[in-house]
Protein backbone atom coordinates (compact mmCIF):
# COMPACT_ATOMS: atom_id res chain seq x y z
CA UNK A 1 0.00 0.00 0.00
CA UNK A 2 1.59 3.66 -1.00
CA UNK A 3 0.34 6.34 1.05
CA UNK A 4 -2.98 8.47 0.47
CA UNK A 5 -1.00 11.25 -1.24
CA UNK A 6 1.16 9.54 -3.46
CA UNK A 7 -2.14 7.79 -4.21
CA UNK A 8 -3.76 10.98 -5.00
CA UNK A 9 -0.88 11.63 -7.67
CA UNK A 10 -0.94 8.45 -9.38
CA UNK A 11 -4.74 8.48 -9.58
CA UNK A 12 -4.73 11.76 -11.55
CA UNK A 13 -2.53 10.63 -13.81
CA UNK A 14 -3.81 7.01 -14.62
CA UNK A 15 -7.31 8.50 -14.76
CA UNK A 16 -6.16 11.78 -16.79
CA UNK A 17 -4.84 9.49 -19.32
CA UNK A 18 -8.27 8.39 -20.15
CA UNK A 19 -9.58 11.63 -19.87
CA UNK A 20 -8.78 14.49 -21.42
CA UNK A 21 -11.33 16.89 -19.09
CA UNK A 22 -9.52 15.68 -16.25
CA UNK A 23 -7.95 19.51 -14.88
CA UNK A 24 -5.58 19.67 -11.62
CA UNK A 25 -4.76 22.61 -9.53
CA UNK A 26 -2.69 22.46 -6.32
CA UNK A 27 -2.53 25.41 -3.76
CA UNK A 28 1.20 24.76 -3.98
CA UNK A 29 1.56 21.57 -2.46
CA UNK A 30 2.05 18.11 -3.53
CA UNK A 31 3.94 19.36 -7.10
CA UNK A 32 6.90 17.47 -6.33
CA UNK A 33 4.76 14.17 -6.45
CA UNK A 34 2.62 15.54 -9.31
CA UNK A 35 5.58 16.04 -12.03
CA UNK A 36 4.64 12.96 -13.77
CA UNK A 37 1.02 14.45 -14.28
CA UNK A 38 2.61 17.77 -15.16
CA UNK A 39 4.84 16.29 -17.85
CA UNK A 40 2.49 14.21 -19.55
CA UNK A 41 -0.13 17.00 -19.39
CA UNK A 42 1.49 20.16 -18.86
CA UNK A 43 -2.10 22.26 -20.24
CA UNK A 44 -3.86 19.97 -17.51
CA UNK A 45 -1.49 21.18 -14.44
CA UNK A 46 -2.12 24.47 -12.51
CA UNK A 47 0.17 25.08 -9.28
CA UNK A 48 -1.37 28.43 -9.42
CA UNK A 49 0.04 29.35 -6.02
CA UNK A 50 -1.34 30.17 -2.45
CA UNK A 51 -5.03 31.94 -3.21
CA UNK A 52 -7.16 29.08 -2.16
CA UNK A 53 -10.28 31.15 -2.60
CA UNK A 54 -9.26 32.35 -5.94
CA UNK A 55 -8.70 28.40 -6.73
CA UNK A 56 -12.00 27.24 -5.92
CA UNK A 57 -13.09 30.51 -8.50
CA UNK A 58 -11.42 28.85 -10.94
CA UNK A 59 -12.46 25.41 -10.72
CA UNK A 60 -15.70 27.09 -11.11
CA UNK A 61 -15.46 28.47 -14.06
CA UNK A 62 -12.94 25.63 -15.21
CA UNK A 63 -16.24 23.97 -14.59
CA UNK A 64 -18.82 25.86 -16.27
CA UNK A 65 -17.08 25.27 -19.28
CA UNK A 66 -17.11 21.43 -19.28
CA UNK A 67 -14.12 20.25 -17.89
CA UNK A 68 -13.38 18.28 -15.03
CA UNK A 69 -11.32 20.27 -12.13
CA UNK A 70 -9.66 18.98 -9.35
CA UNK A 71 -8.38 21.32 -6.47
CA UNK A 72 -5.89 20.41 -3.74
CA UNK A 73 -4.36 21.52 -0.89
CA UNK A 74 -4.64 21.50 2.71
CA UNK A 75 -7.47 20.88 4.28
CA UNK A 76 -8.21 24.41 6.31
CA UNK A 77 -7.63 26.32 3.44
CA UNK A 78 -9.21 24.51 0.60
CA UNK A 79 -12.05 23.84 2.36
CA UNK A 80 -12.70 26.32 5.87
CA UNK A 81 -10.97 29.42 4.19
CA UNK A 82 -12.61 28.99 0.94
CA UNK A 83 -16.21 27.75 2.17
CA UNK A 84 -17.93 30.55 0.20
CA UNK A 85 -16.38 30.01 -2.99
CA UNK A 86 -17.65 25.90 -2.79
CA UNK A 87 -21.01 27.42 -1.19
CA UNK A 88 -21.71 29.72 -4.37
CA UNK A 89 -19.25 29.00 -7.15
CA UNK A 90 -20.39 25.49 -6.87
CA UNK A 91 -22.99 24.81 -4.78
CA UNK A 92 -25.61 27.69 -5.71
CA UNK A 93 -24.44 27.66 -9.15
CA UNK A 94 -24.43 23.68 -9.82
CA UNK A 95 -21.38 23.00 -11.00
CA UNK A 96 -19.50 19.91 -10.21
CA UNK A 97 -15.89 19.53 -9.29
CA UNK A 98 -13.13 17.65 -6.70
CA UNK A 99 -11.70 18.73 -3.90
CA UNK A 100 -8.75 16.67 -2.43
CA UNK A 101 -7.29 17.48 0.99
CA UNK A 102 -4.60 15.89 2.94
CA UNK A 103 -3.89 16.98 6.59
CA UNK A 104 -6.71 14.78 8.02
CA UNK A 105 -8.35 16.45 10.97
CA UNK A 106 -4.42 17.03 12.99
CA UNK A 107 -2.23 14.61 10.73
CA UNK A 108 0.42 17.92 10.82
CA UNK A 109 0.70 17.58 14.76
CA UNK A 110 3.85 19.45 15.06
CA UNK A 111 2.13 22.66 13.25
CA UNK A 112 -1.00 23.93 15.03
CA UNK A 113 -4.38 24.33 15.08
CA UNK A 114 -3.74 26.55 11.77
CA UNK A 115 -3.18 23.09 9.94
CA UNK A 116 -5.82 21.36 11.73
CA UNK A 117 -9.14 20.91 10.26
CA UNK A 118 -11.94 19.54 12.25
CA UNK A 119 -14.87 20.76 10.68
CA UNK A 120 -14.44 20.47 6.52
CA UNK A 121 -16.77 17.06 6.85
CA UNK A 122 -19.55 19.14 8.81
CA UNK A 123 -19.60 22.07 6.18
CA UNK A 124 -19.52 20.15 3.06
CA UNK A 125 -22.32 17.88 4.05
CA UNK A 126 -24.12 21.16 4.54
CA UNK A 127 -24.33 21.93 0.81
CA UNK A 128 -26.30 20.45 -1.99
CA UNK A 129 -25.08 17.86 -4.43
CA UNK A 130 -21.61 16.88 -2.06
CA UNK A 131 -20.11 14.21 -1.84
CA UNK A 132 -18.23 13.43 1.43
CA UNK A 133 -15.66 11.44 1.85
CA UNK A 134 -12.97 9.99 4.38
CA UNK A 135 -10.91 7.11 2.44
CA UNK A 136 -8.24 5.61 4.88
CA UNK A 137 -6.12 3.79 2.33
CA UNK A 138 -4.87 4.23 -0.87
CA UNK A 139 -7.32 1.78 -2.31
CA UNK A 140 -9.99 3.35 -1.02
CA UNK A 141 -8.96 6.93 -2.47
CA UNK A 142 -8.81 4.72 -5.99
CA UNK A 143 -12.25 3.24 -5.87
CA UNK A 144 -14.41 6.05 -4.44
CA UNK A 145 -12.66 8.74 -6.44
CA UNK A 146 -13.26 6.52 -10.31
CA UNK A 147 -16.90 6.20 -8.94
CA UNK A 148 -18.04 9.85 -9.05
CA UNK A 149 -15.44 12.06 -10.25
CA UNK A 150 -17.22 13.05 -13.35
CA UNK A 151 -20.86 12.31 -12.05
CA UNK A 152 -21.94 15.54 -11.92
CA UNK A 153 -22.02 16.14 -7.61
CA UNK A 154 -19.45 18.18 -5.54
CA UNK A 155 -16.95 15.87 -4.53
CA UNK A 156 -14.86 15.65 -1.05
CA UNK A 157 -12.09 13.40 -0.70
CA UNK A 158 -10.54 13.85 3.32
CA UNK A 159 -7.13 11.85 2.56
CA UNK A 160 -5.46 10.79 5.89
CA UNK A 161 -1.48 10.08 6.38
CA UNK A 162 -2.61 7.71 8.99
CA UNK A 163 -4.36 5.04 6.82
CA UNK A 164 -5.80 1.85 8.49
CA UNK A 165 -3.90 -0.53 6.48
CA UNK A 166 -6.85 -2.76 6.11
CA UNK A 167 -7.05 -4.33 3.00
CA UNK A 168 -10.94 -3.63 1.57
CA UNK A 169 -10.09 -4.84 -2.15
CA UNK A 170 -13.66 -5.11 -3.87
CA UNK A 171 -15.61 -4.00 -0.78
CA UNK A 172 -15.25 -0.25 -0.77
CA UNK A 173 -18.52 1.31 -2.91
CA UNK A 174 -19.38 4.62 -2.45
CA UNK A 175 -22.40 5.26 0.04
CA UNK A 176 -21.89 1.99 1.89
CA UNK A 177 -20.51 1.20 5.13
CA UNK A 178 -17.97 -1.87 5.53
CA UNK A 179 -18.92 -4.48 8.19
CA UNK A 180 -15.73 -5.10 9.21
CA UNK A 181 -16.58 -7.85 11.79
CA UNK A 182 -19.79 -9.08 12.89
CA UNK A 183 -21.44 -9.11 16.73
CA UNK A 184 -24.25 -8.06 18.93
CA UNK A 185 -22.90 -6.67 22.27
CA UNK A 186 -22.20 -3.44 21.01
CA UNK A 187 -21.71 -1.21 17.56
CA UNK A 188 -18.28 0.13 17.61
CA UNK A 189 -18.53 2.57 14.09
CA UNK A 190 -14.95 3.83 12.57
CA UNK A 191 -14.72 6.87 10.08
CA UNK A 192 -11.66 7.18 8.36
CA UNK A 193 -8.20 6.38 9.80
CA UNK A 194 -10.10 6.03 13.24
CA UNK A 195 -10.66 2.50 11.80
CA UNK A 196 -7.28 1.40 13.10
CA UNK A 197 -7.55 2.79 16.74
CA UNK A 198 -11.06 0.72 16.50
CA UNK A 199 -9.61 -2.54 15.19
CA UNK A 200 -7.16 -2.39 17.94
CA UNK A 201 -10.11 -1.95 20.77
CA UNK A 202 -12.34 -4.75 18.99
CA UNK A 203 -9.00 -7.02 19.47
CA UNK A 204 -8.88 -6.13 23.02
CA UNK A 205 -12.95 -6.24 23.98
CA UNK A 206 -13.29 -9.54 21.77
CA UNK A 207 -9.70 -11.07 24.10
CA UNK A 208 -12.47 -10.41 26.93
CA UNK A 209 -15.38 -12.44 25.30
CA UNK A 210 -17.00 -9.42 24.21
CA UNK A 211 -19.48 -9.89 21.21
CA UNK A 212 -18.43 -6.27 18.98
CA UNK A 213 -19.89 -5.12 15.50
CA UNK A 214 -17.30 -2.71 14.17
CA UNK A 215 -18.36 -1.26 11.37
CA UNK A 216 -16.05 1.06 9.08
CA UNK A 217 -17.32 4.42 7.11
CA UNK A 218 -15.42 5.74 4.62
CA UNK A 219 -18.32 7.61 2.74
CA UNK A 220 -20.10 10.48 5.22
CA UNK A 221 -22.41 11.17 2.51
CA UNK A 222 -24.28 9.86 1.17
CA UNK A 223 -24.80 7.53 4.41
CA UNK A 224 -25.33 3.97 4.84
CA UNK A 225 -28.15 4.47 7.33
CA UNK A 226 -29.78 0.90 6.68
CA UNK A 227 -26.48 -0.66 7.51
CA UNK A 228 -25.86 1.46 11.03
CA UNK A 229 -29.21 1.16 12.12
CA UNK A 230 -29.26 -2.61 11.70
CA UNK A 231 -26.43 -2.48 13.53
CA UNK A 232 -27.86 -0.55 16.30
CA UNK A 233 -31.25 -2.41 16.41
CA UNK A 234 -29.33 -5.30 17.12
CA UNK A 235 -26.56 -4.11 19.74
CA UNK A 236 -28.50 -1.64 21.16
CA UNK A 237 -25.06 0.68 21.84
CA UNK A 238 -22.91 2.38 19.75
CA UNK A 239 -19.95 4.09 19.50
CA UNK A 240 -19.08 6.44 17.11
CA UNK A 241 -15.17 7.32 16.56
CA UNK A 242 -14.32 9.88 14.30
CA UNK A 243 -11.48 12.87 13.47
CA UNK A 244 -14.35 15.53 13.42
CA UNK A 245 -15.55 18.26 15.45
CA UNK A 246 -18.27 16.76 17.93
CA UNK A 247 -20.65 19.02 16.28
CA UNK A 248 -22.48 18.45 12.80
CA UNK A 249 -20.53 15.32 12.48
CA UNK A 250 -20.72 11.22 12.10
CA UNK A 251 -22.73 11.23 15.34
CA UNK A 252 -25.10 13.64 14.43
CA UNK A 253 -26.16 11.68 11.00
CA UNK A 254 -26.44 8.68 13.65
CA UNK A 255 -28.87 10.26 15.85
CA UNK A 256 -30.34 11.69 12.96
CA UNK A 257 -31.43 8.39 11.85
CA UNK A 258 -32.08 6.79 14.88
CA UNK A 259 -34.38 9.48 16.15
CA UNK A 260 -37.39 7.89 17.21
CA UNK A 261 -36.69 4.40 17.56
CA UNK A 262 -36.29 1.97 20.89
CA UNK A 263 -33.75 3.01 23.35
CA UNK A 264 -29.83 2.32 22.85
CA UNK A 265 -26.53 3.17 24.07
CA UNK A 266 -24.80 6.53 22.18
CA UNK A 267 -21.34 7.48 22.71
CA UNK A 268 -19.54 9.78 20.47
CA UNK A 269 -15.52 10.11 20.35
CA UNK A 270 -14.73 13.03 18.92
CA UNK A 271 -12.83 16.40 18.86
CA UNK A 272 -14.33 18.71 21.82
CA UNK A 273 -11.87 21.86 21.00
CA UNK A 274 -9.53 22.99 19.81
CA UNK A 275 -6.04 21.52 19.77
CA UNK A 276 -3.09 23.36 21.63
CA UNK A 277 -0.45 20.47 21.89
CA UNK A 278 2.34 19.47 19.48
CA UNK A 279 3.55 16.34 19.01
CA UNK A 280 2.62 12.96 17.30
CA UNK A 281 -0.50 12.10 15.59
CA UNK A 282 -0.54 9.41 18.01
CA UNK A 283 0.01 11.62 20.88
CA UNK A 284 -2.58 14.04 19.69
CA UNK A 285 -5.08 11.21 19.27
CA UNK A 286 -4.40 10.91 23.10
CA UNK A 287 -5.45 14.41 23.95
CA UNK A 288 -8.51 13.77 21.96
CA UNK A 289 -9.54 10.93 23.62
CA UNK A 290 -9.41 9.01 19.84
CA UNK A 291 -6.97 6.05 20.98
CA UNK A 292 -7.63 2.64 21.02
CA UNK A 293 -8.17 2.67 24.94
CA UNK A 294 -10.67 5.42 25.44
CA UNK A 295 -12.45 3.01 22.63
CA UNK A 296 -12.53 0.17 25.04
CA UNK A 297 -13.11 1.67 28.42
CA UNK A 298 -15.83 3.37 27.12
CA UNK A 299 -17.23 0.52 25.34
CA UNK A 300 -16.56 -1.71 28.91
CA UNK A 301 -18.66 1.21 30.26
CA UNK A 302 -21.86 0.61 28.25
CA UNK A 303 -21.73 -2.96 28.10
CA UNK A 304 -21.18 -2.80 31.87
CA UNK A 305 -24.50 -0.72 31.84
CA UNK A 306 -26.62 -3.03 29.25
CA UNK A 307 -26.38 -5.61 32.56
CA UNK A 308 -27.53 -3.20 34.78
CA UNK B 1 -27.02 58.10 -23.78
CA UNK B 2 -29.35 54.96 -23.55
CA UNK B 3 -32.44 56.50 -22.02
CA UNK B 4 -34.87 54.37 -22.46
CA UNK B 5 -33.02 51.32 -20.96
CA UNK B 6 -32.02 53.83 -17.89
CA UNK B 7 -36.17 54.57 -18.09
CA UNK B 8 -36.53 51.14 -18.34
CA UNK B 9 -34.61 50.21 -14.85
CA UNK B 10 -36.08 52.88 -12.55
CA UNK B 11 -39.29 51.37 -13.93
CA UNK B 12 -38.96 47.28 -13.06
CA UNK B 13 -36.88 48.47 -9.93
CA UNK B 14 -39.98 51.06 -9.00
CA UNK B 15 -42.50 48.38 -9.92
CA UNK B 16 -40.32 45.58 -7.94
CA UNK B 17 -39.78 47.63 -4.98
CA UNK B 18 -36.20 46.16 -5.61
CA UNK B 19 -32.82 47.06 -7.18
CA UNK B 20 -29.89 50.00 -6.97
CA UNK B 21 -30.43 51.94 -9.50
CA UNK B 22 -27.20 54.25 -9.41
CA UNK B 23 -25.22 51.12 -9.93
CA UNK B 24 -27.44 50.09 -12.72
CA UNK B 25 -26.89 53.45 -14.39
CA UNK B 26 -22.99 53.35 -13.69
CA UNK B 27 -22.87 50.34 -16.04
CA UNK B 28 -25.69 49.99 -18.51
CA UNK B 29 -23.97 52.10 -21.44
CA UNK B 30 -20.82 49.63 -21.23
CA UNK B 31 -23.43 46.17 -20.88
CA UNK B 32 -25.32 47.68 -23.89
CA UNK B 33 -22.27 47.49 -25.96
CA UNK B 34 -20.72 44.41 -24.95
CA UNK B 35 -24.38 42.57 -26.33
CA UNK B 36 -24.65 44.92 -29.33
CA UNK B 37 -21.05 45.09 -30.39
CA UNK B 38 -18.80 43.25 -28.72
CA UNK B 39 -20.08 39.60 -27.83
CA UNK B 40 -20.32 36.63 -30.15
CA UNK B 41 -23.66 34.41 -29.43
CA UNK B 42 -26.53 32.22 -30.48
CA UNK B 43 -29.45 34.16 -29.72
CA UNK B 44 -31.51 30.81 -29.96
CA UNK B 45 -28.65 28.75 -28.34
CA UNK B 46 -27.38 30.38 -24.87
CA UNK B 47 -24.84 27.46 -24.58
CA UNK B 48 -23.60 27.58 -28.23
CA UNK B 49 -20.14 26.01 -27.61
CA UNK B 50 -18.42 28.95 -29.21
CA UNK B 51 -19.90 31.59 -28.00
CA UNK B 52 -18.09 34.71 -25.77
CA UNK B 53 -18.68 35.02 -21.79
CA UNK B 54 -19.83 37.49 -19.65
CA UNK B 55 -19.57 37.47 -15.81
CA UNK B 56 -21.46 40.17 -14.21
CA UNK B 57 -19.24 40.22 -11.42
CA UNK B 58 -20.90 43.38 -9.56
CA UNK B 59 -24.23 41.25 -9.25
CA UNK B 60 -26.42 44.11 -7.82
CA UNK B 61 -25.86 45.93 -10.82
CA UNK B 62 -27.58 43.54 -12.76
CA UNK B 63 -31.13 45.29 -13.90
CA UNK B 64 -28.99 46.58 -16.37
CA UNK B 65 -28.17 43.22 -17.33
CA UNK B 66 -31.97 42.45 -17.40
CA UNK B 67 -32.80 45.41 -19.35
CA UNK B 68 -30.57 45.01 -22.11
CA UNK B 69 -31.34 41.69 -22.58
CA UNK B 70 -34.80 42.39 -23.00
CA UNK B 71 -34.05 44.95 -25.35
CA UNK B 72 -32.31 42.08 -27.39
CA UNK B 73 -34.96 39.55 -27.15
CA UNK B 74 -33.05 37.34 -25.29
CA UNK B 75 -34.67 36.82 -21.99
CA UNK B 76 -37.86 34.50 -21.73
CA UNK B 77 -41.35 36.68 -22.72
CA UNK B 78 -42.21 39.22 -20.01
CA UNK B 79 -39.64 37.52 -17.98
CA UNK B 80 -39.15 41.26 -16.52
CA UNK B 81 -42.91 41.59 -14.86
CA UNK B 82 -41.97 39.02 -12.47
CA UNK B 83 -39.09 40.77 -11.31
CA UNK B 84 -37.61 40.46 -7.95
CA UNK B 85 -41.20 38.28 -7.49
CA UNK B 86 -42.17 35.53 -6.19
CA UNK B 87 -41.99 32.35 -9.30
CA UNK B 88 -39.97 35.22 -11.38
CA UNK B 89 -36.22 34.33 -12.78
CA UNK B 90 -34.52 37.60 -12.38
CA UNK B 91 -33.57 38.95 -8.77
CA UNK B 92 -31.62 41.14 -7.20
CA UNK B 93 -28.74 39.55 -8.35
CA UNK B 94 -28.01 36.62 -11.35
CA UNK B 95 -28.54 33.18 -10.67
CA UNK B 96 -27.22 31.40 -13.86
CA UNK B 97 -29.70 28.11 -13.20
CA UNK B 98 -32.56 30.23 -14.30
CA UNK B 99 -31.40 32.87 -16.43
CA UNK B 100 -30.37 32.48 -20.06
CA UNK B 101 -27.19 34.24 -21.32
CA UNK B 102 -25.93 34.11 -17.85
CA UNK B 103 -22.44 32.62 -17.00
CA UNK B 104 -22.82 33.22 -13.34
CA UNK B 105 -24.42 33.08 -10.24
CA UNK B 106 -23.30 36.40 -8.72
CA UNK B 107 -24.05 38.37 -5.32
CA UNK B 108 -21.01 38.29 -3.30
CA UNK B 109 -18.40 40.82 -4.38
CA UNK B 110 -15.31 39.09 -5.76
CA UNK B 111 -16.93 35.47 -6.66
CA UNK B 112 -17.09 36.57 -10.34
CA UNK B 113 -13.47 37.05 -11.40
CA UNK B 114 -11.92 34.17 -10.36
CA UNK B 115 -14.25 32.28 -11.93
CA UNK B 116 -13.35 34.68 -15.81
CA UNK B 117 -9.96 33.66 -15.25
CA UNK B 118 -10.61 30.07 -14.58
CA UNK B 119 -13.61 30.30 -17.33
CA UNK B 120 -10.35 32.02 -19.91
CA UNK B 121 -7.84 29.11 -18.69
CA UNK B 122 -10.60 26.59 -19.53
CA UNK B 123 -10.51 27.86 -23.25
CA UNK B 124 -6.79 28.23 -23.48
CA UNK B 125 -6.66 24.65 -22.32
CA UNK B 126 -9.34 23.12 -25.04
CA UNK B 127 -7.86 25.49 -27.78
CA UNK B 128 -11.22 27.53 -28.48
CA UNK B 129 -11.47 31.07 -29.13
CA UNK B 130 -13.99 31.73 -26.82
CA UNK B 131 -13.15 35.09 -25.28
CA UNK B 132 -14.24 36.25 -21.78
CA UNK B 133 -15.72 39.53 -20.18
CA UNK B 134 -15.93 40.17 -17.03
CA UNK B 135 -17.46 43.30 -15.10
CA UNK B 136 -15.95 44.51 -11.35
CA UNK B 137 -16.80 47.48 -9.13
CA UNK B 138 -13.85 49.34 -8.01
CA UNK B 139 -15.74 48.91 -4.64
CA UNK B 140 -15.26 45.05 -5.20
CA UNK B 141 -11.43 45.12 -6.00
CA UNK B 142 -11.26 45.93 -1.85
CA UNK B 143 -11.81 41.77 -2.07
CA UNK B 144 -8.86 40.13 -2.09
CA UNK B 145 -9.90 37.29 -4.55
CA UNK B 146 -9.58 40.42 -7.03
CA UNK B 147 -5.85 40.81 -7.01
CA UNK B 148 -5.48 37.31 -6.66
CA UNK B 149 -6.98 36.45 -9.53
CA UNK B 150 -5.75 39.32 -11.31
CA UNK B 151 -2.01 38.21 -10.47
CA UNK B 152 -2.85 34.32 -11.98
CA UNK B 153 -4.35 35.44 -14.93
CA UNK B 154 -1.49 38.17 -15.52
CA UNK B 155 1.16 34.94 -14.89
CA UNK B 156 -0.70 32.88 -17.29
CA UNK B 157 -0.85 35.33 -20.12
CA UNK B 158 -4.60 35.19 -20.24
CA UNK B 159 -5.09 37.34 -22.98
CA UNK B 160 -8.52 35.78 -23.97
CA UNK B 161 -9.77 37.43 -20.91
CA UNK B 162 -10.97 41.11 -20.42
CA UNK B 163 -11.63 42.93 -16.95
CA UNK B 164 -14.00 45.78 -17.38
CA UNK B 165 -13.88 47.78 -14.22
CA UNK B 166 -16.74 50.01 -12.75
CA UNK B 167 -14.49 53.01 -11.28
CA UNK B 168 -17.02 54.98 -10.34
CA UNK B 169 -15.40 55.93 -6.62
CA UNK B 170 -17.60 54.05 -5.07
CA UNK B 171 -14.07 52.66 -3.51
CA UNK B 172 -12.95 55.97 -2.80
CA UNK B 173 -15.40 57.01 -0.33
CA UNK B 174 -13.80 54.41 1.84
CA UNK B 175 -10.14 54.51 0.93
CA UNK B 176 -9.15 57.87 -0.75
CA UNK B 177 -5.45 56.61 -2.21
CA UNK B 178 -7.66 55.14 -5.28
CA UNK B 179 -5.30 54.33 -7.99
CA UNK B 180 -6.46 51.23 -9.76
CA UNK B 181 -5.01 51.99 -13.09
CA UNK B 182 -1.18 51.80 -11.40
CA UNK B 183 -2.19 48.94 -9.68
CA UNK B 184 -3.56 47.49 -12.73
CA UNK B 185 -0.65 48.13 -14.59
CA UNK B 186 1.54 46.83 -11.96
CA UNK B 187 -0.15 43.92 -11.84
CA UNK B 188 0.86 42.91 -15.28
CA UNK B 189 -2.24 44.12 -17.39
CA UNK B 190 -2.69 46.00 -20.58
CA UNK B 191 -4.49 48.91 -18.93
CA UNK B 192 -6.72 51.34 -20.19
CA UNK B 193 -8.84 53.89 -19.02
CA UNK B 194 -11.92 55.45 -20.17
CA UNK B 195 -15.08 57.24 -19.98
CA UNK B 196 -17.48 54.75 -19.91
CA UNK B 197 -20.69 57.00 -20.82
CA UNK B 198 -19.01 57.90 -23.95
CA UNK B 199 -19.95 55.50 -27.08
CA UNK B 200 -16.70 56.72 -29.09
CA UNK B 201 -14.22 56.19 -25.88
CA UNK B 202 -16.67 52.78 -25.39
CA UNK B 203 -15.88 51.27 -28.92
CA UNK B 204 -12.33 52.49 -28.77
CA UNK B 205 -11.54 50.78 -25.18
CA UNK B 206 -13.34 47.67 -26.46
CA UNK B 207 -10.88 47.62 -29.67
CA UNK B 208 -8.09 47.11 -27.45
CA UNK B 209 -6.00 44.14 -26.69
CA UNK B 210 -2.64 42.50 -25.82
CA UNK B 211 -0.89 39.70 -27.46
CA UNK B 212 0.39 38.08 -24.13
CA UNK B 213 -1.73 40.32 -21.43
CA UNK B 214 -5.33 40.05 -20.05
CA UNK B 215 -6.78 43.36 -21.02
CA UNK B 216 -8.47 45.60 -18.59
CA UNK B 217 -10.99 48.58 -19.31
CA UNK B 218 -11.43 51.04 -16.50
CA UNK B 219 -14.47 53.24 -16.88
CA UNK B 220 -14.77 56.55 -15.25
CA UNK B 221 -18.22 55.90 -14.46
CA UNK B 222 -20.80 58.00 -12.70
CA UNK B 223 -23.00 56.61 -10.20
CA UNK B 224 -26.33 56.83 -11.21
CA UNK B 225 -25.32 58.48 -14.17
CA UNK B 226 -27.99 60.15 -16.10
CA UNK B 227 -30.06 61.86 -13.44
CA UNK B 228 -28.76 64.12 -11.13
CA UNK B 229 -31.10 63.15 -7.99
CA UNK B 230 -29.34 59.69 -8.39
CA UNK B 231 -25.95 60.43 -9.51
CA UNK B 232 -23.19 60.06 -6.53
CA UNK B 233 -23.10 58.39 -3.44
CA UNK B 234 -26.10 59.67 -1.72
CA UNK B 235 -28.81 57.85 -0.50
CA UNK B 236 -29.88 56.07 -3.88
CA UNK B 237 -27.91 53.41 -3.39
CA UNK B 238 -30.01 50.98 -2.59
CA UNK B 239 -33.08 53.24 -2.82
CA UNK B 240 -36.16 52.69 -4.04
CA UNK B 241 -38.35 55.76 -5.45
CA UNK B 242 -41.37 56.60 -4.58
CA UNK B 243 -43.84 57.34 -7.72
CA UNK B 244 -42.90 60.65 -7.63
CA UNK B 245 -39.98 60.26 -7.91
CA UNK B 246 -39.94 57.52 -10.49
CA UNK B 247 -41.83 60.61 -12.41
CA UNK B 248 -39.34 62.92 -11.80
CA UNK B 249 -36.68 59.94 -13.33
CA UNK B 250 -38.35 59.35 -16.17
CA UNK B 251 -38.78 63.30 -16.94
CA UNK B 252 -35.30 63.53 -16.32
CA UNK B 253 -34.46 61.22 -18.55
CA UNK B 254 -36.93 62.64 -21.63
Amino acid sequence: MSNLRQAFADKMLSVGADDPRLVVMVGDISHGILKPFAAEYPQRYYNVGICEPTIVGMAAGIASTGLVPVAHTIAPFLIERSFEQIKLDFAYQQLAGNFITVGGAFDYAQLGCSHHCYNDIALMCQLDNTVVTSPASDYEFSELFSQCYDQGTINYFKLTENPHNVDFTGQVELGKAIVVEQGHDLTLLAVGPQLKQALSAYENLTAQGHSIELIYIHTIKPFDAPTVINSIAKTKAIIVCEELSEHGGVYDVVMRHWASRDKAQFKQLAIKEMIHDYGTYEQLCQVAGLTDKHISDHAITMLENKKA
Amino acid sequence: MNQDLRKRIAEIIYQAKEGHIPSSYSIVDIINHLYTSVLSYDSNNPTWEKRDYFILSKGHGCAALWVVLEKLNLLPERALEQYSQFGGILGGHPDRTKVPFVEASTGSLGHGMPMAVGCALAHKITGNDNKVFCLVGDGECHEGTIWESAHVAANRNLNNLTVIVDWNQSAAQLCPTDDLPAKWRSFGWHTVVFDGHDQTQIEAAFNENDAQAPTVLIAKNVKGKGVSMTEGHGPWHHKIPSKEELEHILEALS
